[in-house]
């Protein structure tokens, strides 16, 4: 069986793309539900989807095909076409709110006069061209961007932790419990990532201890995260919630800055240029479960299919922004949780199916 | 049918399709005068000479071309033992008769204009099925010199020159092994370029040279009159901004290359051999680095680095900075640019724009000038165009000096200059039109392509995308002799260990 990815790569690829799409509106999100308990609303998710990978890779250790095999072979080929078309709504809507943040992004902080919408649309052109690649180049992207990820946070966390007042997340549950769950359930958009992990099973060859390096590679990113919602929140406590683009602001403060000018935007595009990739996977599973529905055999089409998709949605929709931001917060959490969560976790159940009627059939 | 198909004879593949020539494929016959009538149809020029000769009492006919034999070695090897002859000989006995090391029988038409053409020369016999083929060619070539884009202060300076036997007894000179397998062929329909292919059996991966032979007996051109030609033909994307393809001029790099499992192609008349795979990191390499202190060589690959960088993105950030990004710039900084830019007439981006179109066109004309001008206009272009440039108020001081470090920063990694350069000009027209966001998907749009790219199954990004954790130690870290033990997993290769620590100690 020819691999397209190694543990090292799934490693790396959770390290590197899932925390970035967190750190642009979300923090604000949080904040605005479960003020200084906004840490405690992220953790929920992220121990959901650790929970999620934990369940994953009990189906990554025991199988031998890949997730559609698995499922054509466990529940027939029509089942299969209607799970990956939750998918593809799943990653249709996950892409909406990370592209729109970062479109307005460039709108509302990075650019000294506000750009226009056709500033951003670059974006679509590299995702396209993402989209076009095999797993394999997606494994490749994750074992350099690590190290950007790696040095922006480090970068940011490093010119901001001093400002940071950590006492404001005190006391611990001062928000309620009704107020930690609504973070929780307004902020799900941004996490089940443990969806991405369901797709690489039988794609990359299980060794002895990739289990727990993939577990601890969840863990790091997770921390990485909670260390910067931690920080966030401690630099702008009552007012996080009206910090929109934390990132940019969290590290301003610091009298280096004012010496030297703003050399913070070193981890500023550093953390930007995984976002490209960061908010380019959900485009590109979209594309992939369009492939398999539609047995498209050219790349292109589907990805094209995909990206235009996208390109609709920002232009068309861009004046409602808000209203659509609202909508998925209010109304998607239930069927993020279904797809990016419950269906990645039984997995396990198919390997089992699969492996029975293997040694059945012995 | 494929364009060409590749027979051996004598060492040499030769193309069986080989134009006018083709057409006359028939075996020698018994009949000299006829034999020569379609040797002469076929090579209808000038400077071929039939030399008519008495072999006792049967005649012959020596052919040759004029200008690319060794008249001596024919006078001395082949002539004069004729001279001596005094009964008829059978074949054999002719044959054993010259005392020329490189001979060989032929009986067809088509070997023979083959061998004429190569420079050979050949010995057609009255009653006779069977020529006589001598190689005694003698091409004048260039002495051997430190090659002009590669040198070096401290290491070997000898370069290859243009001379495809001296390039190979250079490497043998250097790799004393039976292992080392040199295949040769021909390429071109009309330049029938001699073209040899070297690699270390045992070390290098079978499937590459077999792939290799492959790839070069498809290629149909009507000539190969640079291994840069080559290069293009075998590249795997017939569309590409990156090098497909790695090449040198310095047997010593070679030497290396191929002890990593590379394959080396000669391409006679060039003085450049091309190496199968190419990786992307091989150009921030200087034959110096393995010479030098591995702290040193270790520096060195920073600073090329870091130039890189500064020749790719200085300019262009600094554009968008003045146009989009005025936060980047600290306020005492920016007082200065605002100092300099006032009463400039261009926008910043059209100003750098053209800046570095007028670099562009300095060094375009200083390689293609006569040396003796090139002085001129280097201080014309340089100090006096520069200078007038900023007193007249056309372009500001800080453009200058950001495009003057750009363009030297870019000379450090000289084999990517060129690709660096294009790609200088389109980030620096996105700078300048979407800002940072534009550069940032630029760049993300290079990287998807470096990385889905692969030079002969070994990804040029790699060791970093693939990551190879053992073969960085040769990257932007030069590890020190112990370190490099086994021969680099990016590129496939056999027998791993190349060094053995403990004989060293000892």
């Amino acid at each position: 069986m020819q691999y397209q990815l190694k543990t090292r790569q799934i490693c790396l690829f959770l390290i590197a793309l899932t925390p970035i799409s967190k750190l642009f509106i979300m923090p604000s999100v949080l904040a605005s539900n479960a003020e200084q308990d906004l840490w405690i609303s992220a953790l929920i998710n992220l121990a959901l989807d650790f929970l999620t990978v934990f369940f994953v890779l009990f189906a990554c250790k025991r199988a031998n095909t890949t997730l559609l095999n698995l499922l054509e072979n466990s529940l027939g080929k029509t089942a299969t076409k209607i799970i990956v078309s939750l998918c593809f709504v799943y990653f249709t809507i996950k892409a909406i709110l990370p592209i729109s943040e970062q479109k307005d992004y460039l709108e509302m902080t990075l650019y000294t006069l506000k750009p226009t919408v056709f500033y951003f649309l670059p974006f679509f052109i590299s995702a396209f061209y993402l989209c076009t690649k095999r797993l394999k180049v997606l494994g490749r992207c994750a074992d350099v961007l690590w190290l950007f990820t790696l040095i922006g946070f480090a970068v940011l966390l490093s010119l901001s932790i001093s400002g940071a007042d950590f006492s404001a997340i005190l006391p611990v549950g001062a928000s309620g419990y009704k107020a930690i769950f609504n973070g929780s359930y307004a902020s799900k958009i941004w996490f089940g990532d443990g969806i991405y992990l369901a797709i690489f099973i039988g794609q990359f060859n299980y060794e002895k201890h990739s289990g727990k390096k993939i577990l601890l590679s969840y863990l790091i990113s997770a921390l990485i995260t909670l260390l910067f919602i931690f920080i966030f929140y401690g630099t702008f406590t009552s007012i996080a919630h009206r910090q929109r683009f934390a990132f940019t602001e969290i590290s301003k403060y610091t009298t280096v800055i004012n010496n030297l000018g703003r050399f913070d935007y070193i981890g500023i595009i550093m953390i930007l240029f995984v976002n490209v990739f960061a908010i380019s996977l959900p485009v590109y599973f979209s594309a992939k479960a369009l492939n398999y529905l539609f047995c498209i055999k050219k790349e292109w089409i589907s990805s094209l299919i995909a990206v235009a998709m996208q390109v609709f949605i920002l232009i068309v929709f861009s004046e409602y922004y808000a209203s659509i931001e609202k909508l998925l917060m209010n109304y998607a959490p239930p069927f993020l949780f279904l797809v990016g969560n419950l269906l990645p976790a039984l997995t396990p159940l198919l390997t089992l199916k699969e492996n029975k009627y293997a040694h059945t059939q012995s | 049918m494929p364009a060409s198909v590749l027979y051996k004879h004598g060492g040499l593949f030769l193309h069986k399709n080989l134009s006018k020539i083709n057409t006359n494929l028939m075996k020698l016959e018994q009949n000299l005068d006829a034999n020569i009538e379609k040797i002469k149809n076929a090579l209808n020029s000038e400077d071929v000479t039939f030399l008519d000769l008495q072999l006792a009492n049967r005649k012959g006919v020596l052919i040759f071309i004029n200008d690319i034999v060794d008249k001596n070695a024919v006078g001395e090897l082949i002539l004069r033992p004729i001279s001596n002859i005094k009964n008829d000989l059978t074949e054999q006995e002719l044959f054993d008769l010259f005392l020329s090391p490189e001979k060989s029988q032929i009986n067809s038409i088509k070997e023979i204009l083959n061998d004429v053409l190569l420079g050979n020369t050949v010995l057609i016999i009255e009653n006779s099925n069977t020529a006589l083929s001598f190689a005694l060619k003698f091409f004048e070539k260039r002495a051997i010199t430190e090659p002009p884009t590669s040198t070096v202060i401290k290491g070997p300076r000898e370069g290859f020159v243009e001379s495809l036997p001296v390039n190979i007894s250079l490497m043998r000179r250097r790799l004393k092994t039976p292992d080392l397998r040199i295949e040769n062929t021909t390429v071109g329909k009309y330049s029938r370029t001699p073209i040899a292919l070297c690699y270390i059996k045992g070390i290098v991966d079978e499937k590459l040279v077999k792939t290799l032979k492959n790839k070069l007996s498809q290629i149909d051109i009507d000539a190969i009159l640079d291994s840069s030609y080559l290069s293009k033909c075998l590249g795997e994307r017939t569309v590409s901004l990156f090098k497909q393809i790695g090449n040198t001029e310095k047997p010593d790099i070679l030497a290396g290359k191929i002890l990593e499992g590379r394959v080396a192609i000669f391409v006679d008349g060039s003085p450049i051999a091309l190496t199968v795979p190419y990786l992307l990191i091989e150009d921030f390499q200087s034959a110096s680095d393995y010479y030098n202190s591995a702290y040193s060589a270790t520096f060195a690959r920073q600073i090329r680095l870091l130039s890189v960088f500064i020749a790719l993105f200085l300019p262009t950030l600094f554009v968008s900075a003045e146009l989009f990004h005025l936060q980047l710039i600290p306020l005492s900084f920016l007082l200065t640019i605002v100092n300099s830019i006032k009463g400039i007439p261009l926008s910043p981006s059209y100003e750098m724009f053209f800046t570095l179109m007028i670099f562009e066109i300095l060094n375009e004309a200083s390689v293609r000038m006569p040396k003796y001008v090139g002085m001129v206009v280097s201080i014309v272009g340089g100090l006096v165009l520069g200078e007038t440039a900023v007193t007249a108020g056309i372009i500001s001081a800080p453009t200058l000096m950001i495009i003057a470090l750009s363009g030297i920063c870019l000379y450090t990694v000289p084999e990517l200059e060129q690709t660096f350069s294009i790609l200088r000009m389109i980030f620096l027209v996105v700078a300048g039109t979407c800002g940072i966001y534009g550069l940032i998907i630029s760049v993300s749009f290079i990287f998807i392509y470096l990385i889905s790219f692969e030079s002969y199954g070994s990804p040029i990004f790699a060791p970093f995308s693939p990551l190879v954790k053992e073969d960085l130690k040769d990257t932007f870290y030069k590890g020190f002799l112990h370190e490099h033990q086994f021969r680099p997993n990016s590129i496939k290769n056999k027998n791993k260990r190349r060094l053995k620590i403990s004989k060293i100690k000892k």
